[in-house]
């Protein structure tokens, strides 16, 4: 049943992009015998033949996952954009503190052992990475090093 | 021969640099480690660190020694959560379960990782051999391929891993073209237009190589660790005291050398890694052992040394297709070629040409890693089983932190950071679904490559679709890409070989 409802929308996404293969992309001049809208036609008309084949043969029948798991998947990826989001304006320090101890509290750390893990990802990862490897790292209201 | 010898020579005077003999030790010890954490195989430790690695601004082979390092590594390290803690790291250790965790259980664990860590080196050593031998002609062949002979090759490609990866061969088939959907976004290099873009500037390159490998390997394995979390804790056997016995190889020898044949040209085949070679090597030896075989399930060293052997044999096979063709043997190799791609490397035929340091330098790599896989894994296995049971609630979030990270470093644009996250929650659905992710990251870094080289056939011959079948390579070819669809179906009738439960990644 989920397999279907998957390969549905897939089928939508696939015939929104056909759509746009067949009537939006053109070039206004070109040499070549296939144009820039060919390939998207071909690989169009390929997926809506093997979808309908998985649509007519599903053979998933549901996610088996729980409630409770769900449940913590969505909180897992409130988690995870909350951090994209606060990844710039608070910098690697304390956006990662905020994660890892959220995210680890989620996964069963009490919250101590999620705290001091929090601190000790945020901080030490920052030096490493910015100081030690030189990478590229939102310094937030630190100066950079 | 004079051509093998003088291209080793070149390599390992790359790879002996000690720079260099430092990361193949780091890679190997990283690897090793990853493969050992139990959930985590090599094709997501490879997709978690390659960013970083690009960042560090190394040169292209030092990179390309560190991740391959990682891979095979990684494939070394897998048999540990597989036999003490029965849980493989990925698809391509699910083999060593059935027999290694029963050795572990009646009090062998020693004997166990002793013997497969002898198995594994004998096969990756052994696929290394032939890939020095193989390599340069494969790419004399490969030179004088023309635009159309690309396109059939890359069929071959998708039909070899439509037939041989994954359950359902059109999910495999709907996978690899959702890969090659995502590589059309972007603008078209030959007219200037773009494509599916939506006016979105941050889309006008494309998605970017890193991001989709991150998304869908790295944060979809966060889901699926997160999801798993639940379902109780995991409890690590023992090391005991035993070690292999000059016995055991005596009984084994003829297992090993046979199956890193298998699994070395499963490995090569396109598409197609160390999953199928494990399976198919194990399915071998049961057969061969024939009468014999009571034992098999329950903890025969041959059981154990099999897939193993294959496995790594398999993770050098598949390196074969990378370098000289430049079409990836399996899922990691797709992110090995992709990473070759970012260092403005072009992979394929030429580069042994071009670019022998990096050919040459990664082959000579692979035997010096092979060496320090052995040493650093027969005394230190104890310290590598430890990590078996670090914590969900340590390791997951380091994934994230690791991610971010990794794709921050480079892009530094935040809207790529939200990107990976929806890859994470697709690529996680597909997995439930049973699509397997592997053909996604090939068809994603073949999309350019196949559309390109169809393209160029059809202006050469002025739209006449005739010239894909007009000459004898591409015939050979599409005759290969047919046997490698019908063949197994047909042994699968006469043997019924069972594929690997798991999902292939």
């Amino acid at each position: 049943m989920v397999d279907r409802v998957f390969a549905g929308i897939l089928l939508l996404v696939t015939i929104c992009y056909g759509y746009i293969a067949f009537t939006i992309i053109k070039a206004p001049f070109q040499y070549d015998p296939l144009g820039p809208e060919s390939w998207p036609q071909i690989l169009c008309i390929l997926s809506v033949i093997s979808l309908l084949i998985l649509m007519w043969k599903p053979d998933v029948e549901s996610f088996d996952t729980k409630r409770p798991t769900w449940i913590k998947l969505a909180i897992v990826t409130v988690l995870l954009f909350a951090y994209a989001e606060l990844y710039e304006p608070l910098g690697f320090i304390i956006a990662t503190v905020i994660f890892t101890t959220f995210m680890s509290r989620l996964l069963q750390a009490t919250w101590l052992q999620a705290a001091v893990f929090g601190v000790t990802l945020g901080v030490l990862g920052y030096l490493i990475c910015t100081g030690l490897l030189g990478l590229n790292l939102p310094s937030g209201p630190f100066p950079k090093l | 021969m004079q051509e093998v010898l003088s291209g080793l020579s070149t390599g390992f005077g790359v790879a002996l640099l000690p720079f260099n003999i430092m990361l193949v030790l780091i890679g190997c010890f990283a690897g090793t480690l990853i493969g050992a954490l139990p959930g985590i195989g090599p094709i997501n430790g490879v997709a978690i660190l390659l960013p970083i690695a690009y960042s560090l601004g190394l040169p292209a082979e030092s990179a390309l020694i560190l991740l391959a390092g990682i891979y095979y590594g990684a494939e070394y390290g897998g048999r540990i959560s597989s036999i003490l803690l029965n849980v493989p790291g990925d698809a391509g250790a699910v083999m060593t379960t059935l027999d290694g965790n029963p050795m572990a259980r009646r009090g062998e664990a020693g004997r166990a990782l002793s013997l497969s860590a002898i198995a594994s080196f004998i096969g990756g050593t052994f696929a290394v051999i032939l890939m020095s031998l193989f390599g340069p002609s494969l790419a004399k062949i490969a030179v004088t391929f023309s635009p159309s002979d690309y396109v059939a090759l890359m069929v071959f490609a998708f039909a070899s891993l439509a037939s041989l990866v994954g359950k359902n061969a059109w999910k495999t088939f709907m996978g690899a073209l959702i890969g090659l959907m995502l590589a059309t976004m972007g603008i078209d290099a030959n007219t200037g237009i773009p494509r599916y873009t939506f006016d979105v500037p941050d889309l006008l390159a494309g998605i970017d190589f890193l991001v989709v490998v991150i998304g869908l390997f790295g944060m979809a394995e966060l889901f699926y660790l997160v999801e798993q979390q639940v379902s109780g804790k995991l409890k690590a056997l023992p090391i005991d005291n035993s070690f292999v016995r000059m016995s055991d190889l005596a009984k084994t020898k003829w297992t090993i050398l046979r199956c890193s044949i298998i699994g070395f040209f499963i490995g090569i085949l396109p598409g197609t890694g160390a999953s199928v070679a494990s399976a198919v090597a194990y399915g071998f030896e049961k057969r061969f052992a024939g009468s014999d075989a009571g034992e098999f399930g329950k903890g025969d060293i041959r059981g154990l040394a099999a897939p193993e052997a294959a496995n790594n044999a398999a993770a050098g096979g598949a390196m074969v297709p990378m370098l000289t063709l430049g079409i990836p043997g399996s899922g990691t190799t797709a992110i090995l070629l992709g990473a070759l791609l970012l260092f403005n490397v072009q992979p394929g035929p030429m580069m042994f040409m071009q670019r022998p340091e990096i050919a040459w330098g990664l082959i000579a790599s692979m035997y010096v890693g092979n060496i320090a896989l052995l040493v650093i894994n027969l005394p230190m296995v104890g310290i590598f089983s430890r990590m078996l049971t670090v914590p969900q609630h340590y390791l997951t979030p380091i994934i994230a932190v690791l991610a971010f990270i990794g794709v921050y470093s480079i892009v530094s644009n935040p809207f790529d950071l939200y990107l990976i996250i929806i890859l994470g929650i697709f690529g996680w659905i597909l997995r439930k679904l049973d699509f397997p992710l592997a053909p996604v990251i090939l068809g994603f870094v073949l999309g350019g490559l196949l559309e390109d080289n169809l393209r160029r056939a059809l202006s050469i011959s002025a739209g006449d679709w005739s010239i894909l079948f007009n000459n004898w390579k591409s015939i050979i070819l599409y005759v290969c890409a047919l046997a490698v669809i019908v063949i197994p179906a047909l042994l699968n009738r006469w043997f019924k070989v069972k594929k690997p439960t798991l999902d292939v990644k």
